[in-house]
């Protein structure tokens, strides 16, 4: 028996559509996208552009605007270096995952921008009035995750979104959970929408999607050859190849394609109402056990994501524990420093992410075990 | 019957020209370009009615290409 509470890292399983995708991928798309004329080569570029075309209109955006990448890293660090190439002032929330932290820092580090870090707080508008309050004139973009890959909390994305668009501020978004859970669209005042496909986008490993509304010129960080212009020694200005050299991941695409589908034949509505009320359960159960920690606070919305700690179990050991019973959850920091920093969390926390494919009779026989390792670590 | 040729940047906009072309009415194939051009390798819309109308919808939602022929009626000597 294995039950799967890690989806936040990646989900698992994969739809069953997405598994035959991934198969037929593999018999049939075997050509090269973008790079050929021989029919192998045009049915795999076909496949590959539904795929785009799949993206593009579940986040409201342009074809040849949604590019693919490896994953959320990826695009997050085109998208970071790419506007912030020219330098000057960017701010980044205080809830980021490393991969937007650390090209910030980077960046930072060697003189390139200046940057400044948002706390984030329960309370909406005390979170958008502490990014107002760090806006210069030569800010140039804002990081902001939708939610926080640590607790699930939402941020207020929608309204930094207009404090952007106010100012003339690149808004860079993670969305790396936050997508496929909500209705996520460019319009929503996002610029640059970064998220991985493997996560709640149900694609396989090593995809990842750069969304952008064109408004903000992205420098590429890599250059090479993409089908187009060959002739030329300069990477193409066009979207989508001036961010995609080299040989993308087809298949992976293609996945995501049939990840997005299957989203939409279930409704992010429905599967976030599914993962909230499993979420919901957990903590309720949580609650009847003494000295387990709930990293949530009044007032704040949340993702459906839940990190606790029990009282006398280091995270890791709790994880460890429940593997052993046949559970996969996440401990330790999460790739989040600057989260745990916020949080006031010193020794990280166990992650409980569910996804469309978790039941509730598997949730309350988590609780049952964290009761069981909570009774033994009395004993 | 091919009657204009469009050379298309990229294989993504010889696809989106060619739905918004066949959404339209226009029927259109994506091949292979079939002459060197001083870009080097691509793809381009081959469509069957003269150029001008295509150009106008490719225009319209903002679709870059570059006119190869207009107005020829045999692919095989383009």
């Amino acid at each position: 028996m294995m039950i799967n509470f890690d989806n936040a890292a990646t989900t698992f399983p994969k739809p069953l559509r997405v598994r035959r995708a991934a198969a037929d991928a593999v018999m049939n798309y075997g050509g090269n996208a973008g790079r050929g004329g021989h029919q192998l080569a045009m049915r795999t570029s076909e496949a590959y552009y539904n795929a785009r075309e799949t993206a593009a209109v579940f986040f409201g955006a342009e074809h040849e605007n949604t590019v693919f990448t490896l994953n959320c890293t990826y695009a997050l660090n085109m998208a970071i270096h790419g506007v912030m190439a020219q330098g000057g002032h960017m701010i980044i929330s205080s809830m980021e995952h490393n991969s937007a932290a650390r090209p910030a820092v980077a960046l930072a580090m060697k003189k390139q921008i200046t940057l400044s870090v948002a706390e984030v707080f329960p309370d909406n508008e005390r979170t958008v009035e502490s990014f107002r309050r760090l806006i210069r004139s030569e800010t140039r973009a804002i990081v902001c995750t939708l939610a926080s890959n640590v607790t699930g909390q939402l941020l207020p994305y929608r309204e930094i979104g207009e404090l952007c668009r106010q100012h003339d501020i690149c808004f860079i978004a993670d969305g790396a959970q936050a997508c496929g859970i909500y209705d996520i669209k460019l319009s929503d005042g996002i610029n640059i929408l970064c998220t991985a496909g493997h996560k709640g986008l149900y694609g396989l490993t090593g995809t990842g999607l750069l969304i952008t509304d064109g408004v903000y010129p992205i420098a590429p960080i890599i250059q090479g050859g993409t089908g187009s212009g060959s002739l030329s020694l300069f990477q193409p200005s066009l979207l989508p190849d001036s961010l995609e050299s080299g040989t993308p991941n087809i298949i992976g695409a293609v996945t995501v394609g049939e990840g997005i589908r299957f989203i939409n034949s279930q409704g992010t509505d429905n599967i976030r109402a599914h993962e909230e009320r499993l979420c919901a359960s957990f903590i309720t159960g949580l609650k009847t056990i003494d000295g387990v920690t709930v990293y949530r606070d009044e007032g704040a919305e949340y993702a459906p994501i839940v990190s606790f700690n029990i009282e006398g179990v280091p995270s890791e050991e709790a994880a460890a524990f429940l593997s052993e019973k046949g559970f996969c959850l996440r401990a330790g920091y999460h790739c989040a420093a600057l989260a745990h920093a916020s949080l006031g969390i010193r020794n990280g926390t166990v992650r409980f992410a569910p996804s469309v494919f978790n039941t509730e009779a598997e949730t309350a026989k988590l609780v049952y075990y964290v009761k069981i390792l909570k009774n033994l670590q009395n004993s | 019957m091919t009657k204009c040729i469009l050379d298309m940047p990229s294989y993504t906009y010889a696809v989106k020209g060619q739905r918004l072309l066949r959404q339209r009415g226009y029927p259109c194939t994506i091949k292979r370009r079939s002459k060197d051009s001083a870009n080097g390798c691509g793809y381009s819309l081959y469509v069957g009615d003269r150029c001008g109308k295509a150009a106008e919808i490719l225009d319209s939602y903002s679709v870059p290409y570059t006119i190869r022929r207009d107005g020829a009626d045999d692919d095989d000597k383009l």
